[in-house]
């Protein structure tokens, strides 16, 4: 006979902080009322988030439910006993700044590790200095922040993780930042203002992502950097004198990413590394990369250069992904030749998947594939999509005619 | 014939086992890889060289009974095979985690003693998912809890295991809020209100809690608590400037009352808009509060003055918000009366620090 016995309560005060932590906030704090034994269990969990999810407020009018979201929060940091882990902030109803700046300053006696603030909605928050001194920080995570630390900032000497999206903050600002987080290992920025230069100076930094807007990027010291996806959003102005002059924008680029090993070069990013002299080989080879992915522009004749002369410097290339950017219809310089140089070299001696998308068939685009297949004695499989509206039978019969090194590839064309 | 026998035999011997005592007693053998799975019984079997005979058997703890370490094994067994994909792993432990309750429990606590953190991340989140979304009663059905919340306790201070002056001042509010429950029980006329009180102390902690369920009757009664902290705080005023005088340990109570008593338009026009009329109120000695603060306080001196220089950056930084504020308090309690916020209480306010406001 099973007697009605509580083994829930009795577990481990880790193992209940796990179990209430996996908790929406709403749930884990109702538990308060379960029973006396359960009345402070809820207070101990290392990790608060407020998100839209874990916080619904069922109410029309933004300013109640804005209210009812500050007035719970307050409720819970005051009634919470003990050291709070992990604060997440997210919810759609969240606006009135001077809230958010008095629940930083009680994070920041205590030891919080990891902090997600995120305002939907309005101008750049402006982040109260008290966030500075937050010594424990692992990870940070803002969304449409403004950050401006005081003078005395010395960095988070424990980041290791630090994702902005939508931040606005001062060339000198940023550099500090990345310097004086010597830990940092992840490094993700994605739609910034107030500094165009991005200097990456972070002698542990693995991964590092951006996406924006910006002049240059430098790395310094970044050794063990292995994972870097750079997106430019805009268009770079195209100064002939400076291209010819300026030494080769590639190498500068490369040589401090000795150990990288996938990298993707996206929107019009290859253009700007195209803006400067351009050798036909480079010095060195990055053995260690196997995955490439580039937005190109087939139509332009530096950016199928710098293609070039990349590609043949990873000879190790396990996958390539190459994405035509159409937009520019109009040939800039001379386009026969570039691609068709060097073939069966066996090249890319480890080169097994390529993926060649939003092309649409001419001389440069063909030749580029041409090469690729003629070096590429294990490559298994090619997918060949067309951009909207083009495409064709032409196409499908040049690429039926190239001369594959392996045998055992596959051309696969694919509907636009 | 017995080269056969060898070969048969000998896949067999290679393989070791270690010695287990389950918590009944008995003693059996575990295939070395299943049982090592366990960071317990590899510290057992390593450090401590158990294991190896039957004599030296590995004694589990108490918390794993014998079902549960065959469910553990399962799980080892499963898990230790290097070879298999994520989805595989995955899948398995969705089947393996459907029990009933009970079992769940047992097996968290078991995986938890012998230090098996995958398992004991799987069981939590199958008892998080069990606990999400259902109302308390619905909870103490299914792991049977006590139903033992007397409406007293709901008062109950919260343990001060920190010198946290925030929780202290929610000590002291609390303790206000028992003595009156004392003293309206002994008021026989205003039977009405200690129903009233009742319900009000329930609902203010849970009414938060419940998030969007708010009735009118709750949020009314939250707001008569509001409206009453302020008249509470502004009654405290005038003996509050004699004691102060006498260099009392300045606290965030008796700062907030501070700002508040000199400013007496505000008082008066908060007066006038704050209907409260309970009776209880006027017998509520300003004094008895002080006692409570008196005995709570042994605040250090530079505490003391960082609690207060943190309540004035409030006080500044609310000083724009106030008139908004009061309004945004007000408003929500509409439904029982209509207020407004006289021109003089703006006006008052700019002068003097502001009383920092307590969401409640």
């Amino acid at each position: 006979m099973d007697t009605e016995v509580d083994r829930i309560s009795s577990l481990p005060g880790n193992v209940l902080d796990q179990i209430l932590s996996d908790l929406p906030i709403r749930d884990a704090v109702r538990t308060s009322s379960l029973s006396r034994n359960w009345r402070y269990k809820w207070s101990h969990i290392p990790h608060l988030v407020f998100d839209t999810q874990c916080v619904s407020i069922p109410s029309e009018d933004q300013t109640v439910g804005k209210n009812k979201l500050v007035s719970i929060i307050d409720h819970v940091l005051l009634l919470h006993n003990g050291p709070i882990y992990k604060f997440k902030l997210s919810h759609r109803d969240l606006l009135g700044v001077s809230d958010i700046d008095r629940w930083i300053l009680h994070l920041s006696r205590g030891s919080t590790k990891e902090f997600v603030l995120e305002i939907w909605k309005g101008q750049r928050y402006k982040l109260p200095s008290c966030l500075f001194s937050f010594e424990n920080l692992i990870h940070l995570e803002l969304l449409n922040c403004l950050l401006k630390p005081p003078s005395a900032f010395k960095g988070f000497r424990s980041l290791k993780s630090l994702h902005l999206q939508s931040v606005t903050l001062a060339q000198e600002v940023f550099e500090n930042l990345i310097s004086r987080c010597a830990l940092l290992e992840r490094l993700t920025l994605m739609n910034f203002d107030g500094f165009t230069h991005l200097k990456i100076n972070a002698p542990n930094l693995q991964f590092f992502d951006v996406g924006g807007v910006f002049d240059d990027v430098s790395f310094e010291n970044t050794l063990l950097l292995t994972q870097v996806t750079i997106a430019l959003y805009e268009k770079v102005k195209n100064d002939q004198n400076m291209s010819r002059r300026s030494s080769c924008k590639l190498l500068s680029f490369f040589v401090n990413l000795p150990r990288i090993r996938r990298l993707k070069i996206h929107n019009y990013f290859l253009k700007n590394l195209a803006l400067s002299k351009i050798p036909s080989t480079l010095p060195k080879s990055w053995v260690d990369l196997n995955y490439i992915s580039i937005h190109i522009n087939f139509n332009d004749f530096e950016e199928n250069a710098v293609a070039f002369c990349l590609l043949k410097s990873c000879p190790n290339l396990q996958e390539i992904e190459m994405l035509g950017r159409p937009e520019e219809k109009a040939v800039v310089g001379p386009l026969t030749g570039l691609w068709g140089d060097d073939n069966w070299k066996s090249l890319f001696g480890q080169l097994r998947q390529v993926k060649i998308a939003g092309i649409s068939g001419t001389r440069s685009e063909l030749d580029c594939i041409k090469f690729l297949l003629s070096n590429s004695p294990v490559l298994e499989q090619m997918t060949v999509r067309p951009a909207p509206n083009e495409g064709g039978l032409e196409m499908v019969k040049e690429l039926l005619r190239f001369r594959r090194a392996s045998t055992r590839a596959e051309v696969i064309y694919m509907e636009p | 014939m017995s080269e056969v026998d060898m070969a048969v035999i000998k896949p067999e011997m290679m393989k070791s086992y270690i010695w287990i005592q389950t918590s009944d007693g008995a003693i059996q053998q575990v295939e070395q890889e299943v049982a090592m799975f366990c960071p317990m019984i590899c510290q057992e079997a390593i450090h401590k060289g158990m294991g190896s005979s039957k004599n030296c058997a590995v004694s589990l703890p108490q918390r794993v009974s014998p079902a549960m370490f065959s469910l553990i094994l399962d799980y080892c067994r499963f898990h230790q095979v290097p070879g298999r994909s994520n989805k595989e792993r995955k899948s398995f432990d969705e089947k393996f985690v459907r029990m009933d309750t009970k079992r769940l429990c047992e097996l968290t606590s078991a995986a938890d003693s012998l230090q098996l953190k995958p398992l004991v991340d799987l069981t939590s989140r199958a008892l998080a998912r069990i606990i999400e979304g259902k109302t308390p009663e619905e909870i103490r059905e299914i792991f049977h809890l006590p139903d033992d919340l007397t409406e007293e306790e709901k008062l109950e201070p919260l343990k001060n295991t920190t010198d946290d002056p925030r929780i202290r001042l929610l000590n002291r509010l609390y303790a206000k809020k028992r003595k009156e429950l004392k003293e309206r029980e002994k008021l026989k006329d205003v039977e009405a209100e200690e129903d009233h009180v009742d319900d009000r102390s329930v609902d203010d902690l849970l009414s938060f809690i419940n998030g969007g369920e708010d009735s009118k009757g709750i949020k009314t009664s939250k707001n008569k608590k509001k409206h009453r902290k302020r008249k509470d705080l502004q009654k405290c005023a005038p003996s509050n400037e004699a004691i102060e005088t006498h260099k009392k340990e300045s606290n965030t109570v008796s700062s907030l009352c501070h700002n508040v008593g000199v400013d007496q338009k505000l008082k008066s026009s908060l007066g006038e808009t704050l209907k409260l009329q309970d009776a209880a109120d006027e017998v509520f000695a300003p004094t008895v509060e002080f006692d409570d603060v008196d005995n709570d306080d042994e605040i250090d001196p530079a505490l003391k003055e960082e609690i207060d220089r943190e309540v004035e950056d409030f006080a500044r930084i609310l000083n724009s918000d106030w008139p908004e504020r009061m309004q945004e308090l007000l408003s929500l309690g509409q439904e029982r009366r209509p207020t407004h916020l006289s021109v003089n209480g703006n006006g008052a306010l700019k002068g003097h620090g502001s009383m920092p406001s307590f969401p409640l």
